[in-house]
């Protein structure tokens, strides 16, 4: 129960924990490279996607993964921030560019109204008010005559060169992406961290040492959903037309679970390991299969990971690097008496 | 006046014993297992689609479809629980959510390739008949679905009620450690409940495909009504959900009656988080108390 906080959180030595940072930094600098220099529009949009699933798996992450709070809902709050944009610009003329933060806020009230109810109560609830939720936002953006119902939202295509345009994506996803993933890091050193995995290990206990389980969830929540909301904005500028079918698609929500949960939830690194996996493979099944096949292949992995990988390929990775190198720690740790 | 309220009530508490068995078999599971089983209604889809091919290939009426579907779904349920619930069951419980999660997606695609995204219909001999009772018209399809949905309540309860099997597993609801002790076998049990659950799911589908349109895509839908009426009627209690069941098939005629019909979704989403903020504890103590 308690296991948690005797499993030392940095395993190996200090060289190979360097070396692990060095190829961070170097694929950092590969990236940024191609950036600057890749001409072919194909590649760079298509890792621009990479890295907008980066993010908002990241932010699934914070919740879902340290927490155990699964959102299968993501694209509700993606969704209000493209639609948050969507309406500034159609009504002020306001660039997406501008106002992503605003449809970060928006998301993340959205956000709190959900989790008020539902973060209170133990158990799956949230999760499944989430999955079930995006059908009724979906309905509103139907309906309401400010989101202009099933005719969307056009906006303008920025005056650039296609190629410009996914460079400029291309960079604003990678920067998020740096800059989140930097955010998980720290919450995972920090107490916020310690305590969401707490939360996650034993909620019970928890609130007995301490933790304020339910305001936690709650802002850790309301973080997510602003992030979810930030991409979502951006996203409505890149695609530069909104509609309520496209923009709640329920694939978006089932792609960041299928990344996290790929990757490995619960580690800083899997997000960054399972977004270019599962996108990768599905491009590359794109051509040979429809999607729903393409679906039906990943959700049976998903299932197989469930039953006998959890951690996915970072909790492999975490497992061997642990069963390689019994460190004098874990014996010191592990003949603390219980508490 | 009064018939148009007396076909709304009609109408209402028809959809409700229909809506009661689509909760029944995932308030059963929440409350003796504590499962949420998110893939719920994805085995409601499967019902719909049962009855679909038994009415398309063979001319089978639905009604029989909806007895055909509980030995079916039972079986189904029980190897989901072997190959699933069983290697989940001891884990973290995010583990078996994203188990439960991924099912669902699988179920839901591999309707869509089997059945594609068309909306359907069953149409029996008897779908357009209905019956006039003081000019309240009471279409066929609703009450022998109404009705199919009363018997298997009734069924349910009577099983839990009196059988040494249904009181070995509301004991198991109530305290899984002591019905241990006393000789009840969990395991054996916890398939069958699961079993039970899941034979309530199909059957539930065919109900629903008897009296509205499906498709597989759509089948999110009938998790937020299940879960609505479990959350109203609180978990694992047969006659609460029966009561939550006609509860909110009284809500759903009355907004149709006066509002949009689109609008009756949100309104349940309404009810939805109005409910979950009020009860929180109820909940949380139902779970140890009921059946």
């Amino acid at each position: 129960m308690f296991s948690v906080f005797l499993i030392p959180k940095a395993t190996g030595s200090r060289t190979a924990a360097l070396a692990a940072w060095g190829v961070w930094l170097a694929l950092l600098a590969g990236l940024a490279a191609y950036g600057l220099f890749g001409t072919r529009l194909f590649v760079l949009s298509t890792l621009a996607t990479v890295f907008m699933y980066v993010v908002l798996t990241q932010a699934w992450n914070l919740l879902g993964g340290y927490g155990g709070y699964l959102n299968f809902g993501l694209v509700t709050f993606f969704g209000i921030g493209a639609y948050t944009t969507g309406i500034l610009f159609q009504y002020h003329e306001l660039s997406p560019f501008l106002t992503a933060p605003l449809a970060g806020v928006a998301a993340a009230i959205a956000g709190l109204a959900i989790g008020i109810p539902t973060l209170r109560l133990r158990g799956a609830y949230f999760a499944l008010v989430t999955m079930i939720v995006t059908f009724a936002v979906q309905i509103l953006a139907l309906d309401l005559t400010i989101t202009q119902g099933a005719l969307g939202i056009y906006l303008p295509a920025l005056p650039l060169k296609p190629i410009a345009v996914e460079r400029l994506f291309y960079f604003v996803f990678l920067g998020l992406a740096v800059l989140v993933t930097a955010l998980v890091w720290a919450v995972e050193h920090s107490n916020i961290g310690w305590a969401l995995v707490a939360i996650r290990e034993d909620e019970d206990a928890a609130e007995i040492v301490g933790v304020r389980t339910v305001e936690v969830k709650w802002a850790v929540n309301a973080v997510t959903c602003f992030i979810a909301g930030v991409v979502g904005g951006l996203y409505a500028q890149r695609i530069a037309y909104i509609e309520p079918t496209g923009t709640f698609a329920f694939d978006i929500s089932l792609n960041v679970v299928l990344m996290a949960v790929i990757g490995g939830a619960g580690f800083w690194q899997g997000p960054l390991i399972g977004a270019p996996i599962v996108l990768l493979v599905a491009d590359m099944l794109r051509v040979t299969v429809t999607s729903e096949v393409n679906r039906v292949i990943f959700s049976m992995i998903v299932i197989l990971i469930a039953l006998f990988v959890p951690g996915g390929v970072m909790g492999v990775v975490s497992r061997w690097r642990r069963a390689r190198q019994p460190k004098p720690e874990d014996a010191a740790a592990s003949g603390l008496p219980a508490p | 006046m009064l018939t148009h309220v007396l076909s709304i009530v009609a109408d209402g508490v028809l959809l409700g014993l229909i809506y009661a068995i689509t909760g029944l078999g995932l308030s059963l599971v929440l409350g003796v297992m504590g499962i949420v089983n998110v893939a719920h209604s994805a085995f409601v889809m499967l019902g719909s689609f049962l009855a679909f091919e038994l009415f398309r290939r063979f001319g089978v009426d639905p009604v029989v479809a909806f007895v055909l579907a509980l030995p079916v779904f039972f079986v189904l349920g029980i190897v989901v629980y072997r190959v699933v619930i069983t290697r989940v069951q001891s884990a973290a419980q995010t583990q078996g959510l994203v188990a439960m999660f991924g099912l669902m997606v699988l179920i839901e695609n591999l309707g869509t390739i089997a059945w594609t995204t068309d909306t359907r219909v069953v149409t029996a001999s008897y779908t357009n008949a209905s019956l006039v009772l003081g000019g309240v018209v009471l279409p066929h399809v609703r009450l022998i679905a109404g009705g199919l949905a009363l018997l298997l309540i009734g069924g349910v309860w009577a099983f839990l009620r009196f059988t040494l099997t249904g009181r070995a597993i509301r004991a198991m609801g109530q305290n899984p450690e002591a019905a241990r002790i006393v000789g009840v076998d969990i395991a054996r049990l916890s398939a069958v409940m699961f079993g039970l659950g899941i034979a309530c799911a199909g059957a539930a589908g065919v109900a629903l495909a008897m009296v509205f349109p499906f498709s597989p895509n759509t089948q999110v839908v009938w998790l937020a009504w299940a879960f609505l009426v479990v959350i109203l009627g609180g978990l694992g209690s047969v006659a609460s959900t029966l009561a939550a069941g006609i509860a909110v098939g009284l809500i759903q005629s009355v907004c149709t009656a006066v509002m949009p019909f689109d609008t009756v979704y949100l309104v349940l989403y309404v009810l939805l988080a109005v409910i979950l903020t009020v009860r929180r504890e109820g909940l949380s103590r139902a779970v140890r108390r009921t059946i």
